[in-house]
């Protein structure tokens, strides 16, 4: 039954999930959005994040250090990848669902690259999670609060820059309309790398924040989550950051108290139920669109 | 042919056939109709399991140590064609589920979030087909009536196999070859037109997808009557993506392309690399399997997008498009064509 000593803290994990899905599913959706590309790499591409961090970790960088190269890698990588990769493939002619294989097969071949690396054992970044802080009955490492804090600023900068900056609506403008766009005299190609690296840069980051959160991980650990991320991103309406960002607070904190309640092992179930629940009654998510599938900027 | 290399080679003969049957069955959905089922190996395992458990004892036998649902020692053919029937029933349910009003995007992610999660499902669930462990020794079919050898009873299986592949090929042909399949590539490449020409292309996206996954869980049924086991470890979502790779390397679309498709991409990687001495650490060599089958896959969508074996470019005489008026003059505009004087060729015509 419902148990106030059960539930309250839950729920503090759930805030802890939620804030590193929200870093993820942002970074997806914003992909998505501004490209229409659907990174199914993404995953994977946050594993390999973890492991430049963890480089520099064992490196004696400290925390905020090996956050900073995450970031940057995952940043770089991911506006590379885009523009040589996937940005070629679209130039090729390949269609939505080609691209998806494209994405799917990245996605192997970089996983399997860093197990051929570094092999099938499991990682722990050198550092303290701190102590124990209570707030309203929830407790948190001091470390999570941290991820928290880094989850709310980032997602105030990402909201600030599409809504308060000209880069920002240069990106809405080319998401709403590529071709448009640049008939309006904006540099789109300027404005989808700086999408990408904004977006990777949040991926780098929820890579770093996820390992720290879990304490262990390995070459497959960005893509077992990455379902979440796809349900939460999906939820929320694939191309909208504020519908991720809300999604990510609902997918978190339902999974999260239903791992008190029920089994840690459904988590991802429970997600998905409420996923396919939510997409039953509004097929296109709760911020998406109902048109048909664009077409991809090219 | 010593008795080693026969055995070899039955086992290779059998793979085969299953991964044949594998490709047309996601061919029939992606590459002729376009559905993006990137669930495709959950109704393969789907069908492996139904033909598992119908086939063992109850759940007690062996000194009950592994559980599972229903045990009902049916006698072959029974659990293959039960496969194929759950498949297909689990097949609509999705179907109607995603295929009805979600964009082709939207569907694309929740197959593949499907897929992630009834391995999680029943990983996690002990009771259905005993979680991680997997369900083992099951029964090969007609193994004690037959009494053979262990050699004869592997080519037994192998013309068991071949007889099945026949059996689907009847059926995977005679919808590529026919009305419902040019309906089908219709909806594949433009929904808008088909649905125009008055195809109802719902209906037509669900009934390839509960045939194709019937034909998934019969592959499954196969391979595992032949194994004897099957457990979580053997359908994970990447090996989807396998099969998506032979059907891309062979030809999207095309039948035989795909079974070459079958013949060169899981056969020829998992045979070959059996052969090379063990380097590295251990789990090295699969990880540059799968590092090849992600560049085999990336290298023939960037440089030969079509396949080996391309799909037949289909032309179609004139007189389809204008049964009973005078010939259609191709040089007039569209534009200036008279109402009613033919179906105006631009329908019939493919798309260049």
């Amino acid at each position: 039954m419902l148990n106030a000593s059960v539930l309250v803290p839950s729920i503090g994990f759930g805030l802890v999930t939620a804030s590193i899905l929200a870093l993820a599913s942002v970074g997806f959706t914003l992909q998505f959005g501004v490209t229409n590309i659907l990174n199914l790499a993404f995953g994977d591409i946050m594993t390999a994040s973890a492991f430049v961090g963890y480089a520099v970790n064992r490196a004696g960088g400290d925390i905020a250090e090996s956050m900073l190269a995450g970031a940057a890698f995952g940043a770089v990588f991911s506006m590379v990848l885009n523009r040589y990769v996937y940005m070629r493939f679209i130039h090729r002619g390949t269609n939505l669902f080609g691209m998806v294989v494209v994405a799917l097969s990245l996605g192997i071949v970089i996983q399997n690259l860093l197990l051929a690396i570094y092999g099938a054992t499991f990682f722990t970044y050198n550092f303290s999670a701190g102590g124990q802080e209570h707030f309203l009955g929830m407790i948190f490492d001091t470390s999570q609060l941290v991820i928290i804090a880094i989850a709310v600023g980032s997602m105030a900068a990402v909201g600030l820059i599409l809504t308060r900056t000209r880069l920002g609506k240069a990106m809405r403008a080319t998401a709403a309309d590529p071709s448009l766009a640049r008939a309006s005299g904006i540099a789109t190609d300027r404005v989808i790398d700086v999408a990408w690296l904004m977006s990777g840069a949040l991926c780098g980051l929820a890579g770093i924040v996820l390992v720290l959160n879990t304490s262990a991980f390995q070459s497959t650990t960005g893509n077992d989550f990455l379902v979440v991320i796809v349900a939460a991103a999906m939820l929320g309406g694939v191309g909208s950051p504020v519908g991720a960002m809300l999604a990510s607070i609902v997918i978190g904190v339902v999974t999260e108290v239903s791992a008190g309640f029920i089994s840690p092992s459904f988590k991802e179930v429970i997600a998905f139920g409420v996923l396919v629940v939510v997409l039953l009654v509004r097929p296109q998510g709760i911020f998406g669109h109902a048109s048909a599938v664009k077409e991809v900027a090219v | 042919m010593s008795h080693a290399v026969s055995f070899y080679l039955s086992t290779i003969l059998v793979y085969l056939g299953v991964d044949i049957l594998s490709c047309w069955s996601l061919n029939l959905q992606y590459g002729v109709a376009g559905i993006y089922n990137f669930a495709w190996v959950a109704f393969q395992a789907i069908g492996a399991y139904t033909a598992g458990v119908l086939t063992l004892g109850p759940s007690s036998g062996n000194g009950g140590f592994q559980q599972y649902i229903i045990g009902a020692s049916l006698p072959f053919p029974v659990p293959i064609l039960a496969a194929g029937a759950v498949s297909g029933a689990l097949a609509l349910v999705v179907g109607l589920v995603t295929l009805r009003r979600l964009r082709t995007d939207y569907q694309a992610m929740v197959m593949l979030v499907i897929s992630v999660i009834a391995t999680l499902v029943v990983t996690n669930v002990i009771g259905l087909f005993n979680g991680p462990a997997g369900i083992s020794l099951i029964p090969q079919p007609l193994e004690s009536t037959l009494n053979l050898s262990p050699l004869g009873y592997q080519w037994f299986y192998v013309l068991l196999t071949a007889a099945f592949t026949a059996f689907v090929y009847v059926f995977v042909h005679r919808i590529t070859s026919s009305p419902l399949g040019r309906a089908l590539r219709a909806t594949r490449d433009h929904e808008d037109a088909a649905q125009a020409l008055g195809k109802d292309t719902v209906k037509l996206k669900l009934f390839v997808f509960v045939f194709g996954n019937a034909i998934a869980g019969i592959s499954g049924a196969l391979l595992v009557m032949f194994i004897g086991a099957w457990s979580p470890g053997s359908w994970m979502y990447v090996e989807t993506l396998v099969v998506l790779t032979a059907i891309i390397v062979g030809g999207t679309g095309n039948d035989f392309g795909v079974m070459l498709g079958a013949m060169l991409v899981p056969v020829a990687f998992n045979e070959a690399t059996r052969f090379l001495p063990p380097i590295g650490r251990p789990g090295l060599i699969d990880a540059l399997q799968w590092i090849v089958i992600g560049l085999l896959g990336l290298g023939f969508l960037w440089f030969w997008p079509r396949g080996i074996v391309p799909e037949r470019r289909r032309r179609f005489p004139s007189r389809i498009a204008a049964p009973l008026g005078p010939p259609v003059d191709r040089r007039r505009p569209l534009g200036r064509a008279r109402v009613g004087a033919s179906a105006s060729s631009p329908i019939a015509e493919p798309t260049p």
